[in-house]
């Protein structure tokens, strides 16, 4: 019952220290004993923190919240891969018991031009968000919409577009994808759009300004690797992808803009 | 200073026309003229979004500030179950009367009829709006939206989409909102947390901001403030909010002024994981849709260590059945979740800390089989063994109470105004709609209802009636307000003590869980703002906050934070104690049944209690509005 | 939404239909001159009728012009492309594993294999297209003899295993690139797309094992 919380661990961690943006920024290795197994690799980071602002009194920054795993604001490179090695779980949910006793642990923050490194591993994702506001929507105002069940959408393409809109937007799929390239993400919005009659509309171009805006921003090309789909903690396809390839080239070949 | 009965201003007439009549009777600013106002939206969650999105659309200027580094990140988005709306479309015999109705029991008649009826009827809208934005719930194989009955409601008027409503609702309405930055109606600016409320000439008029990266103060002017900034349940340091989750914008609010309505009123969830450890940061909760098929139990036996399928049939104590037979393991979350911290009380519970009660699902194992079990629950179980490394398809879950919501807030009026003029207060951050107990799946439609559909006629009544003088934030007042809020930071940084702000939020979340948690009495409420006070003592004298001023310094974000909550929490203590009465999910023990449940006491207590700040370490004063039920008639509630 | 889109080719998902359309016929043309080169089993007489049927044909020009146009437009999308992903992540990772559940040896290193494709290339086109000129007279007509140049050209065996070195990384080249391409121009379901990467390793290995087969013969044909 509860765990094995009597055997704790010793861990050698090796942190990305950067104080600020234009700081050049280096590894730093620390040692911290009793890590519960039953921690989460957050709480183990809080722990190393309140040692740390006792002892030299400057702590890690990171970005956390919800620690459910569902806001996607946690965003660790751990031991090289994005929110860990255990597949579709986010840092937050990642837990100590999946490590050994004396394990080295290298933690790194999200790598892109797109998202410049603020402080130790906290990056900004604005970009993100440039990108929703670049077409990410349906336009429509609040008001007086028709009846919710007169338009009637499939259970199969409701359920699609339900497994595309799961993203949570926490850049797992740049971190991992050694181009950089944001097309998982991308992809995924356009897809849940484009999946329903009510986005379908404006599918095309929407696709264009997105992808259009992903391209300004600095992220890199997708080079069909499916390491995204992989490392994505949310288990977004790069079927995704496909679909956004074809809405496209559709809307590069019809165009009147 | 004495107390006042404070006005509502609610609507008269019979109920299914106030809000109708009200929109009427509300004057509109001219469509060309929208574009002169301005307005502030704090928090981004499903309340703000949608207003910001809203607001904009209507041709206001908007600018949001949000504390995580994107406006899709707020805590709406944990919200599991779904979201209520009087559709009916499964013919079952639901009606926006048959929700508004429920609403009012549930929140044991504690909230203003009048708000409860306008949240039921513009239910409806919200799933219209919803779909229209593209937000994928669920659907039958014919294509119409499914429902599903939740938290015990006898009607499936439930939407949902997965286990992620929150997610995908609150995804719609920062698209919604993304496209109002795309049309240049919205500024969003992130990573940013509200210092300062500026009030000039009685008006809220703007606020003192800090931004968190580089920790520089600025200056924001507006002709009207929205606070949309959720929930307090943090000041209990364990909860299901997220670790951003605070209360400091509507505090400093209450500070400046502003009522704070029923703090008291706090939601314990009953089916949470629990805690592990000290190193605990913040807990999980499970759907309560668990609770449709496991059944609760703790040993017979004290501090019995066997592991519990070694614990024969005969010496289980099924208490929810055993002291509920009609309702079972079915009775409201807050029936579920005292009756668990006293079986653990009495030494019963389980788990290493034995903070902990069992929730079996071996008997619906062997009644519908593991596939049927896992069609069901298959993502939590999921998401328990991902966690507690347990399999519960062959040994019990444990699970133990939560704080997950807290039903007080601001007070507002039925235009969702506080009593300072133009400052607005949604979603959570208000005290209006859920009384003393929320329901299932309702905290995502009063979020919605008041960004959708009420704020925009609301604000637009305020600007039409009042005459706005032209300031820019070189108005004194602004620069009154920053010096403060650098003050305020320069000392937290100038302690430099021997404890860590989690030392002293830990400690406060002891204090608040012990005492101001599902069981409350009057020595324990006074030992509780005793030892608050002096904690928040010892903040002032031994904390140390690492780092600096001038960067990213999450320590003083949490000391800013923490700070507000050594204050709040006693207010919270303090409306308890004056609350001698049990209702919802205020327990007083002094005031229980013989079969010890909860005992109203409509004769003296209902009414909303609303504290007025009066000066540090100064008792706050308590103002009150009655609550009238024309009608839904006052009864006890039962679950034998 | 006001759509930037005027340009295709600059575009992110446009530069890569281009190098799947450019792609996919080359494997196109990789496919045809294994099968030309296979005439080269019939006998000396076949393989060089063969080129002489191919190159005397005036519309010869025209095919190679195209073909270098795909190559060139194929090996310059891709300098760009990887230019480009560098600089999208300016700082590199300390320490990056794969998942095992993504990315392939293939995929990852698409730069480098294409690179030794290309090299191999040029020395194959100046070893043999542009190699020792041998004449030869089949059925009275004149032509090229490529099959002794050819023969002559394995009889090193250091070009031996230089050309299998080079057709064994174009295998594993094209047998991302193969797959690769269809989810580029937006074929990917899960109905089909397991079939077309099997396709695509199957390839892969043809293009492999097939080429390769050629020096080895050309070998052991020069040692006798």
């Amino acid at each position: 019952m509860g765990g094995n919380n009597s055997d704790t661990m010793s861990l050698n961690l090796k942190v990305w220290r950067q104080k600020n943006n234009k700081d050049k920024g280096s590894m730093i290795d620390y040692k911290l004993d009793g890590v519960s197994p039953d921690m989460s690799f957050l709480e183990m980071m809080d722990t190393l923190n309140n040692k740390l602002i006792k002892e030299q009194g400057d702590s890690i920054a990171f970005d956390h919240d919800c620690r459910e795993g569902i806001c996607g604001m946690c965003s660790m490179m751990i031991n090289g891969q994005a929110h860990g090695p255990e597949a579709e779980t986010t840092t937050c949910q990642l837990h100590m018991r999946k490590f050994k006793d004396g394990d080295t642990i290298v933690v790194e923050p999200w790598r892109a031009k797109a998202f410049p490194v603020l402080k130790d591993l906290m990056v900004d994702r604005g970009a993100f968000d440039n990108i929703m506001a670049a077409g990410g929507f349906v336009n429509v105002n609040t008001g007086n919409p028709q009846d919710a069940n007169s338009i009637l959408i499939g259970q199969e393409n409701a359920e699609l577009a339900m497994d595309a809109a799961a993203c949570i937007g926490c850049g797992a799929c740049v971190a991992s994808c050694k181009n950089a390239s944001a097309m998982l993400f991308v992809s995924a919005k356009i897809s849940q759009l484009a999946l329903l009659p009510q986005g379908e509309v404006e599918s095309l171009a929407r696709t264009q300004a997105m992808v259009a805006k992903m391209d300004e921003l600095g992220f890199g090309n997708c080079t069909n690797e499916a390491e995204c789909e992989a490392q994505c903690p949310k288990g977004i396809k790069i079927e995704n992808i496909a679909r956004m390839n074809r809405e496209w080239f559709k809307g590069a070949l019809t165009s009147r803009k | 200073m004495t107390t006042k009965k404070l006005d509502g201003k609610v609507p008269s007439g019979p109920i299914q026309d106030r809000w109708k009549t009200h929109k009427f009777n509300m004057k509109i600013v001219n469509a060309a003229n929208k574009r002169k106002y301005s307005v502030i939206v704090v928090g981004t969650g499903l309340a703000g979004a949608s207003a910001a999105a809203s607001l904009a659309e209507l041709g206001y200027n908007v600018t949001t500030f949000c504390i995580q580094d994107s406006p899709r990140r707020a805590h709406s988005i944990a919200a599991q179950g779904g979201i209520n709306a009087a559709k009916n479309y499964p013919n079952d015999g639901d009606s926006v009367y048959r929700l508004f109705y429920d609403t009012v029991k549930g929140g044991d008649y504690r909230a203003r009829e009048s708000n409860v009826y306008r949240l039921a009827e513009v239910s409806n809208s919200i799933i219209d709006q919803c779909v229209a934005q593209g937000v994928p719930f669920a659907r039958e194989y014919g294509g119409t939206l499914s429902n599903r009955s939740f938290g015990g409601a006898q009607v499936s008027r439930t939407f949902y989409a997965r286990g992620q409503t929150g997610q995908q609702l609150l995804l719609g309405a920062y698209s919604a909102m993304m496209k109002e930055v795309h049309n240049g109606k919205i500024k969003s600016f992130t990573r940013r947390e509200i210092v300062e409320l500026v009030m000039v000439e009685g008006k809220a008029r703007g606020v003192i901001v800090r931004n968190v990266v580089t920790g520089e103060f600025e200056k924001y002017v507006a002709d009207a403030v929205i606070l949309a900034t959720g929930g307090y349940g943090n000041v209990y340091y364990l909860s299901t909010n997220a670790k951003a989750s605070n209360a400091s914008a509507a505090f400093r609010a209450y500070k400046k002024g502003a009522y704070f309505a029923n703090p008291c009123f706090t939601q314990i969830h009953p089916t949470c994981i629990p805690v592990s450890g000290d190193h605990q940061s913040k807990l999980t909760l499970m759907s309560e849709s668990l609770r449709n098929d496991g059944r609760v139990w703790v040993p017979k036996m004290k501090g019995d260590k066997r592991a519990p399928t070694a614990i024969p049939e005969e010496e289980r104590d099924y208490y929810l059945e055993r002291i509920y037979p009609s309702f079972g393991n079915l009775v409201p979350r807050d029936v579920a979740s005292r009756n668990a911290k006293i079986v653990c009380d009495e030494g019963r519970g389980v788990s290493a800390t034995g903070m902990a009660v069992y929730l079996d699902f071996a008997a619906a194992i062997k009644r519908d089989g593991a596939d049927k079990i896992k069609a069901k629950y298959g993502n939590l179980f999921d998401m328990y063994q991902r966690i507690t490394d347990q399999d519960p398809y062959k040994t019990p879950m444990m699970i133990y109470p939560a704080i997950h919501y807290t039903m007080g807030g601001l007070w507002v009026d039925y235009n969702l105004m506080s009593n300072i003029p133009g400052l607005f207060v949604l979603g959570e951050a208000n005290f209006s709609d859920h009384g003393a107990n929320r329901l299932g799946a309702s905290a995502l439609m009063q979020g919605l209802a008041d960004g959708y559909f009420v704020i925009p006629y609301t604000i637009g009544h305020y600007f039409a009636t009042e005459k706005f003088e032209k300031i820019d934030t070189n108005h004194a007042e602004f620069e009154r307000a920053i010096s403060n809020s650098k003050a305020l930071y320069k000392k937290l940084l100038s302690i430099n003590g021997t404890k860590t702000v989690d030392d002293y939020h830990r400690a406060l979340g002891h204090i608040m869980w012990e005492q101001v948690g599902m069981g409350r009495n009057e020595a324990g409420l006074k030992k509780a703002i005793s030892d608050i006070q002096a904690l928040r003592t010892d903040f002032w004298k031994n904390l140390k906050v690492s780092g600096g001023a001038e960067e990213v310094n999450t320590e003083l974000e949490k000391a800013g934070r923490v700070a507000d909550f050594l204050e709040l929490g006693e207010l919270m203590a303090l409306d308890a104690l004056e609350r001698r009465e049990s209702c919802g999910g205020h327990f007083r023990e002094e005031s229980q049944t013989e079969e010890n449940e909860a005992k109203r006491d409509d004769e003296n207590f209902c009414h909303v209690a609303a504290w007025e700040y009066s000066g540090v370490d100064i008792k706050p004063l308590r103002h009150t509005e009655e609550l009238n039920f024309e009608n839904v008639k006052l009864t006890q509630r039962s679950y034998k | 939404m006001s759509s930037k889109g005027s340009c295709s080719l600059h575009s992110s998902i446009g530069k890569k239909q281009v190098m799947g359309v450019s792609g996919l016929l080359l494997c196109g043309f990789l496919l045809t001159h294994m099968l030309g080169n296979f005439t080269m089993f019939i006998g000396a007489d076949a393989f060089n009728k063969y080129s002489h049927t191919l190159t005397s044909n005036p519309l010869i020009y025209l095919a190679e012009a195209g073909l270098a146009a795909l190559f060139l437009c194929h090996i310059f999308m891709a300098i760009k492309l990887i230019l480009e992903n560098k600089a999208a992540r300016p700082v590199s990772y300390h320490m990056r594993e794969t998942s095992g559940r993504g990315s392939t040896f293939a995929s990852s290193t698409m730069p480098y294999t294409g690179s030794i494709a290309l090299i191999f290339l040029i020395i194959h086109i100046l070893g043999l297209k542009f190699g020792t000129q041998y004449t030869i007279i089949i059925n009275g007509v004149e032509m090229r003899d490529i099959y002794k140049t050819t023969i002559e050209y394995f009889r090193d065996s250091l070009h031996v295993l230089g050309y299998i070195v080079a057709v064994v990384s174009l295998g594993i080249h094209v047998s991302h690139g193969f797959w690769s391409a269809f989810q580029s121009l937006g074929f990917n379901h899960p109905k089909y797309i397991g079939k077309i990467q099997l396709l695509s390793k199957l390839f892969g290995i043809v293009v492999a094992v097939g080429f390769s087969s050629f020096p080895i013969f050309c070998y052991l044909q020069g040692g006798k």
